[in-house]
Formats: C-alpha cells, sequence, structure tokens
C-alpha cells in the first residue's frame, strides 16, 4: 500500500513537471532582416529544446522557456523562412520569414564583349542587387546605367528594379574603341567594357599590278562606313576571270590591307568581295 | 503453343530489362518523390521570349533540381545536388545539408507541387528568374522522430543560368509574397 502512494506521487509529480515544462506559445519575430540578430518567445517554463531550421542553417538547443531566445546575426545571414520549433515534452511550433539586408553588391552582366560600331540595341546589362550575404535583394532599388565612350557620356538611363532586376539595351558609338558601360547604386558601382570594333566594310577598292606570269592585286585601306578600319583577319574574296577560267583567292586583311596574287597569263577581270561588299573591276591586258 | 511461350519469354524479358534498368538507374531517381509536380509558365517573360527548346529545358532541370534537393535533405547527403545548384544556391543546400549532419536532423518534401512563372529573361539569355508558388507537405526529424509537421505553402525567388549542359538554380530564395 505505502509503495502504491508512493508510487502514485512520483508519476503525479513526475506529470506535473511535464506539464509544467510546456509551452503554448512560440513567437517569432515579424519583421526579422538577414544578419541582424531577433529573438524567439516563449511561453511557459522550465527547459525545453529549440530547434530553429532556415534555408542554410540547422541548429538545436536547450532553452529556458518563458525567457527571450536570443538569435545572433550569423544564425540568421540567409534570407528566407525559417521554423522555430520548440520542444518540451509536445512540440510547438512557428515559422518567420528573414528578409534580405540592403543592397551592397551589384551583379552586373553586360553584353557583347565586342560590339560592331554603329548597330541598334546591340549592348545590353542586366544588373541584380544583392545583400552582404548574397541575397537577392527584391524590393526596388533604384539604380542609373550609363555608357561612355573616350571620356564623354553618351547615354544615361535610370532605372528601378523589378522583381530584384533590371536592365538596358543600347546602341553602339560610332567609333572603334573601349566603351565604358557601368551601373550605380548608390554609393556602390559596376563597370564592365565593350570594345567597340568596326563594322562590315563599306565599300573595296582594288588596284593590281602585272608581271611576267602573275598579277598581284590589294585593296584600299578597308574601313566601314564610319571611317573605322576594319579589324584584320575580316577576308576579302578575289575573284578573277580570263574567259576560260575563273580564279578566286580569299585574303584575310592585314593592316588594313588584303593582297593576292593570281598566275594568270592573259587578260583578266578581277573583281573583290567582302561581306555583302562587292569591290571595284580591275580589268588588266595580258602581258 | 510456340506464341504462348513467346509471350513469357516477352513478359520475362520485360521483367528483367525493367529491373536492370531500375538497378542502371541512379539512386536519386529510384526515390525520387513521385509526386513531384511542376508547371511552368514562360508567357510573360520579358524582355526576351523563352523559346520551346528553353522552356522545354528549364522544366526539366527544375523539376529534377527539387526533385534532387529533397532527396538530399531526408538523406543528408550533398551528392544528389552535383551539378545541379551553383553560387547562393549550392552554398545555400550545402550549408543546410551540414548543418542538419551536425545536429542530427534531417527535413522531408513530399508531395511537391510547384507553379511556376518566368518572370524574367535578360536580353542576351544569360539569366532568368522565376517565380514558383510551391506547395509541399514539410516534416523534419530530430533522428528517427518527428518534430514537425506541416503543409507549406510558399513564394519562391528563383534565379536560373545556362550552364555547359543544362540550367543551373543560381538563387533560391523563399519571399513572404511576390
Amino acid at each position: 500500500m505505502r509503495n502504491r502512494l508512493l508510487t502514485g506521487f512520483v508519476s503525479a509529480v513526475c506529470l506535473a513537471a511535464l506539464a509544467h515544462a510546456q509551452t503554448d506559445e512560440v513567437r517569432v519575430p515579424s519583421d526579422a532582416v538577414a544578419g541582424s540578430a531577433a529573438s524567439i518567445a516563449t511561453t511557459g517554463s522550465g527547459s525545453a529544446t529549440l530547434y530553429l531550421v532556415g534555408p542554410a542553417d540547422s541548429s538545436k538547443r536547450d532553452v529556458k522557456l518563458g525567457e527571450d531566445i536570443k538569435l545572433q546575426p550569423q544564425e540568421l545571414g540567409t534570407a528566407g523562412r525559417y521554423v522555430a520549433i520548440v520542444c518540451a515534452g509536445s512540440c510547438q511550433s512557428a515559422a518567420f520569414f528573414v528578409n534580405p539586408a540592403k543592397p551592397v553588391n551589384l551583379s552586373f552582366l553586360v553584353h557583347p564583349s565586342r560590339a560592331p560600331v554603329g548597330q541598334s540595341d546591340i549592348v545590353s546589362g542586366v544588373a541584380l542587387p544583392f545583400d552582404e550575404f548574397g541575397n537577392l535583394v527584391v524590393a526596388p532599388v533604384k539604380l542609373d546605367f550609363q555608357l561612355a565612350e573616350g571620356g564623354k557620356t553618351v547615354m544615361t538611363h535610370a532605372a528601378s528594379t523589378e522583381n530584384g532586376a533590371a536592365w538596358f539595351r543600347a546602341n553602339s558609338g560610332k567609333s572603334a574603341g573601349p566603351l565604358q558601360v557601368q551601373a550605380t547604386m548608390n554609393d556602390v558601382t559596376a563597370r564592365r567594357v565593350v570594345q567597340q570594333v568596326a563594322s562590315d566594310p563599306c565599300s573595296l577598292h582594288i588596284k593590281g599590278q602585272r608581271s611576267a606570269k602573275r598579277i598581284v592585286v590589294e585593296t584600299e585601306p578597308v574601313r566601314d562606313c564610319a571611317g573605322n578600319p576594319v579589324p584584320d583577319g575580316t577576308v576579302v574574296t578575289f575573284t578573277g576571270k580570263d574567259g576560260k577560267d575563273t580564279y578566286t583567292v580569299d585574303a584575310p586583311i592585314k593592316q588594313g590591307v588584303a593582297r593576292a596574287q593570281m598566275i594568270v597569263a592573259g587578260p583578266v577581270v578581277v573583281s573583290a568581295a567582302s561581306g555583302v561588299v562587292m569591290g571595284n573591276e580591275l580589268r588588266m591586258g595580258a602581258q | 503453343m510456340i506464341s504462348r511461350r513467346n509471350l513469357k519469354f516477352d513478359r520475362k524479358e520485360k521483367l528483367a530489362t525493367a529491373v536492370l534498368f531500375a538497378l542502371l538507374l541512379p539512386g536519386y531517381l529510384l526515390s525520387a518523390d513521385s509526386a513531384l509536380q511542376v508547371a511552368l509558365d514562360a508567357s510573360k517573360a520579358t524582355p526576351r521570349a523563352v523559346e520551346p527548346l528553353t522552356e522545354r529545358s528549364i522544366f526539366r532541370d527544375y523539376k529534377f533540381a527539387w526533385t534532387n534537393v529533397a532527396q538530399a535533405m531526408e538523406t543528408n547527403s550533398t551528392v544528389p545536388l552535383n551539378g545541379l545548384l551553383a553560387g547562393t544556391a549550392n552554398s545555400t543546400f550545402n550549408g543546410a545539408i551540414q548543418s542538419q549532419q551536425r545536429s542530427g536532423l534531417s527535413s522531408r518534401y513530399s508531395n511537391q507541387n510547384h507553379k511556376v512563372e518566368v518572370v524574367f529573361y535578360s536580353p542576351e539569355g544569360d539569366v532568368m528568374e522565376l517565380h514558383d508558388t510551391a506547395e509541399y507537405d514539410l516534416e523534419i526529424f530530430d533522428g528517427s522522430k518527428s518534430i514537425h509537421q506541416e503543409h507549406v505553402a510558399l513564394h519562391y525567388v528563383v534565379l536560373m543560368s545556362p550552364g555547359a549542359d543544362r540550367w543551373v538554380i543560381r538563387q533560391l530564395q523563399a519571399v513572404p509574397h511576390f
């Protein structure tokens, strides 16, 4: 009988202790920011286990119910949804969001790396703001795009991010050379360079000389319609016709000029083409 | 009689082929959440329209990524994530799995349903932003003990970029609302 009473008493004490170490409510932060401290409030008393499950980190620790549970800044570095689970006998949970901190980095993608001059909408850029923890800042952020060549600004475009991204398109300039492209957000600037190169040849003029068995033809300096020298390596096709045969030579431009030799003894008509541009016809008589 | 034998042989052959195929499949496909649903709408993408082939790739790779994320989070293995995530998304999920290993936790994502919309596709096609309204059952375990179960409805902002042979997730960030 005595043993039974003792057993009943111990059981009652245990149950009471268990009931005591329970929380009815877990209160989580409503406006947590990445990298900032926050706290979780619980009701009840006694000890419990807190599980904090976030996008990039999960932790487990012993806590005292009824006391504020401090969350360190490094526990909340990743923006997203966190679940706080407090277990003392049974488990109670609550979820909260951590928002990105202020933007301090710009991811700035600019294309292309080389662009022919005088082309419409050929340069484009996308800027994405991130906080110091690599979280995408989805709230609207104002920024400015600026294009400059030769130290002179040729385009500015004020934009605001939408869903975390802002973008622009622009024409290339008229002169070959570097095009400085920059995106500025508050005091953060990201810079990229697009190399503007000459466009397709605008016209071709050829001249030639005859020796005993061959002719040597060459172009005058090849330029695009804005007067920029066409890049070396651009291929010019020379075609010679002597009435019976057709001779074709592909020659790359070197230092602005393309040059070819043809072994032809009789009279010949030579023409040149590059891309969609045809040059003049050159008639050369027999030796 | 001959036809019956052939029929039997066909059945055995099919069974053997199926077993062989299942054995050859990687582990992540075997334990994939078969209930995972993805619906992708690319019709509102700006400023560039999404090409049909790209849309198919995004659908395939995004679904595959979630299948593998779920498997990785449940088994606490980073192996299923290889090649599917890059940048911040990669470090986020690797960190999540490593911390789960440290604290003895694991998470089960089941009955996933993703309604995905492409909201931004860059002019040169090098980055795409998706909005995913996802629903799934989340269960968190401490060891083998279930400590949390809930049906979650979440919004994800997703950045994807083209990799060598697939689209990879660079950012997967839950937000309270779009």
